[in-house]
């Protein structure tokens, strides 16, 4: 065990350095290594037929960039495309029940980069299969770990495809709405505690694209707890929720003291697209835009 | 207990309800706040007292008062100065019913409704325990048992949260942590209604736990029916603890600190140990809230942890003039 252990690092560093000198060649090879959010070193050899995917975003982007039927387990979370509700379900995606994971015979599993999947990426891959865990918290995150996805499914230009048609909409819409006056939105992620989209989440940056100004902004946290008298205090000129919270609040006698209740600016957004930076963030930001400016055409 | 001393208690809280009516994180001047209650001028002062901070305060003393009083009764009834009104496996009960309901994604209004229903059948499964074994009005057995029934609720509760996703978590250890930013006039009215009938009874049960304290046997001896006094104490005690928790989670060291307080101050019999605890539960909660909301703006603290950590301090002054 002890001679392994000292050989895995250096066959790693092997591969690398195989890797490095190949990329130097014209005729390029059929392996290459990639890095991931861990830190650990991935071996991209053939291409993977039997993907697990634990982060609903990263489910999305690869059938976004035609890998969608090679995925065989999936988080309870995950539910668009439609198709993927037909793929077995592995659980909530933190912690991962490794068995169950293993059980599917997968060639890749994908992880979501948090502390909670440490253990369990080193245990896939002390078990031999490829294992990739991605921070996909920021619209800039899309392009990255789709761009990674397409080396690591063997479809580089489908993916190339895939970001610069979400980045050509992203920067359409950016380009639209410079010019227009920002609305102050708050956008409530939670009631009870009051949690509010903050700076430090992609939604944020989504809200700049799409022509507002998160009251909430400055705050670093992507979801911070905030009191309902400095919502008040800010009063924001608009409020974006889900249909049915949108009802509830209206009738609530506390939401009725903010200007944006009275006046019924209470936009009504699609839920789905808080989950997390897709390929559907250029689509978000032009439902939002159209939203927030229903005098423009988007 | 002397006069001076209920008068104080009194001001006290007259200044806690009127400091959390004036402090917040929106600034308003006495002149606004004072519109604001009158319901004459600009819009916004009379929004922010009459809708945000009343009611609020007004919940907080709500709480506190039924915590104080249950405490004070259940420690008396027991004789047990650890007692507190959590205690019949309420905290954990309550805690089984909203973690339950936010797993499941039930709308957040229900989530205090189905906290109450937890408690209650915590607590009827505690007296149902105790009374199996035969000790239903032994608070030893009490006790026992209700330490079994919290710890068993326990155990769901984790079941529950290891499958919930994020936001279900946060959401239901939020809860757990007590708070009282959601309150609203619907809730003062059922809850004052709770704490007034709460009180009431264990003020007239009080008498006959002056006596109960003398021990069981010397109580039986004096003509005190033991079992029905214990039991009236669990119920009314039990019942004010579930209200309180349905309004604002679970908020805990009130009513274990409190009593021991007012008995310092001087409180002898249990009418007025009850009577004194509702009072100062009622301002240390108020304060407890103001804090809560002020102490790290735009976030906000959870009341509970907040109570806790001026209680344990309090407690362990309290411990070395016991010791």
């Amino acid at each position: 065990m002890r001679f392994n252990r000292q050989l895995v690092p250096s066959l790693a560093l092997a591969s690398l350095v195989v890797a490095v000198s190949g990329c130097a060649r014209t005729d390029a090879p059929t392996t290459a290594a990639l890095v991931d959010d861990f830190g650990d070193t991935l071996i991209v050899g053939n291409a993977p037929q039997r993907i697990v995917s634990l982060n609903p975003t990263t489910t999305e982007l690869l059938f976004a960039i035609g890998a969608g039927s090679r995925v065989v387990g999936r988080t309870t979370y995950d539910f668009l495309p439609r198709e993927v509700l037909a793929v077995p379900d592995l659980g909530q995606g933190l912690r991962p029940n490794v068995e169950a994971v293993l059980a599917t015979h997968p060639d890749l599993v994908l992880l979501y980069a948090s502390a909670d999947n440490r253990e369990a990426a080193r245990r896939l891959r002390a078990s031999g299969v490829t294992t990739a865990s991605y921070k996909l918290d920021r619209i800039a995150d899309m392009a990255r770990v789709t761009s990674t996805l397409g080396r690591l499914v063997g479809d580089t230009l489908a993916a190339r495809r895939t970001i610069d048609s979400v980045q050509a909409t992203i920067d359409r819409i950016r380009r639209q709405t410079s010019t227009l006056p920002h609305p102050t939105v708050f956008w409530p992620l939670w009631e009870a505690p009051l949690l509010s989209v903050g700076g430090g989440s992609w939604l944020n940056e989504l809200l700049e694209i799409a022509g507002a100004r998160n009251v909430f902004a400055e705050l670093p946290q992507p979801s911070p707890a905030v009191t309902f008298e400095e919502l008040l205090r800010r009063d924001p000129d608009a409020i974006l929720s889900g249909p049915k919270t949108r009802l509830r609040l209206m009738a609530d006698p506390r939401w009725k003291t903010l200007r944006a209740v009275q006046v019924g600016r209470m936009l009504v957004i699609d839920t789905t697209m808080i989950n997390g930076p897709s390929a559907r963030v250029g689509a978000s930001a032009v439902s939002l835009a159209r939203l927030l400016h229903p005098d423009v055409k988007f | 207990m002397r006069l001076t001393r209920w008068t104080a208690l009194w001001l006290a809280l007259a200044a806690a309800i009127v400091a959390g009516v004036m402090i917040g994180t929106l600034r308003l001047s006495v002149h606004d706040v004072v519109s604001g209650m009158l319901g004459v001028g600009e819009p916004m002062p009379i929004a922010v007292v009459r809708t945000l901070r009343l009611p609020r305060v007004l919940l907080a003393a709500l709480v506190g008062a039924g915590l104080g009083a249950a405490g004070a009764a259940l420690q008396g009834a027991t004789r047990n100065k650890l007692a507190e009104p959590y205690l019949l496996g309420v905290s954990g009960g309550a805690a089984v019913g909203a973690v339950l309901a936010t797993a499941l994604r039930a709308p957040v209004a229900l989530v205090p409704l189905a906290g109450f229903a937890g408690a209650l059948a915590a607590v009827a499964l505690t007296l149902l325990v105790a009374r199996a074994s035969g000790g239903r009005g032994d608070a030893r057995v009490v006790l026992m048992a209700g330490v079994v029934v919290g710890a068993f609720a326990n155990s769901v509760i984790m079941v529950a949260l290891a499958n919930a996703d994020a936001a279900a978590v946060r959401g239901a250890l939020w809860w757990m942590m007590g708070s009282v930013a959601e309150a609203s006039w619907m809730q003062v009215q059922v809850l004052a209604l709770f704490v007034a009938v709460g009180i009431a009874a264990l003020f007239a049960l009080g008498r006959a736990i002056d006596v109960l304290a003398l021990g069981d046997d010397t109580a039986a001896g004096l003509g005190v029916d033991v079992t029905r006094v214990s039991l009236g104490v669990y119920v009314a005690g039990a019942l004010l603890a579930a209200g309180t928790v349905s309004a604002a989670g679970l908020v805990g060291f009130v009513g274990l600190l409190v009593p021991h307080l007012v008995r310092l101050a001087g409180a002898r019999t249990h009418r007025s140990i009850i009577g004194a605890a509702s009072l100062a539960g009622a301002a240390l909660v108020v304060c407890a809230d103001l804090i809560a909301r002020v102490a790290r703006p735009p976030a906000e603290l959870p009341l509970g942890a907040v109570t806790a950590l001026i209680g344990v301090p309090f407690f362990l002054a309290l411990l070395r003039r016991l010791a």
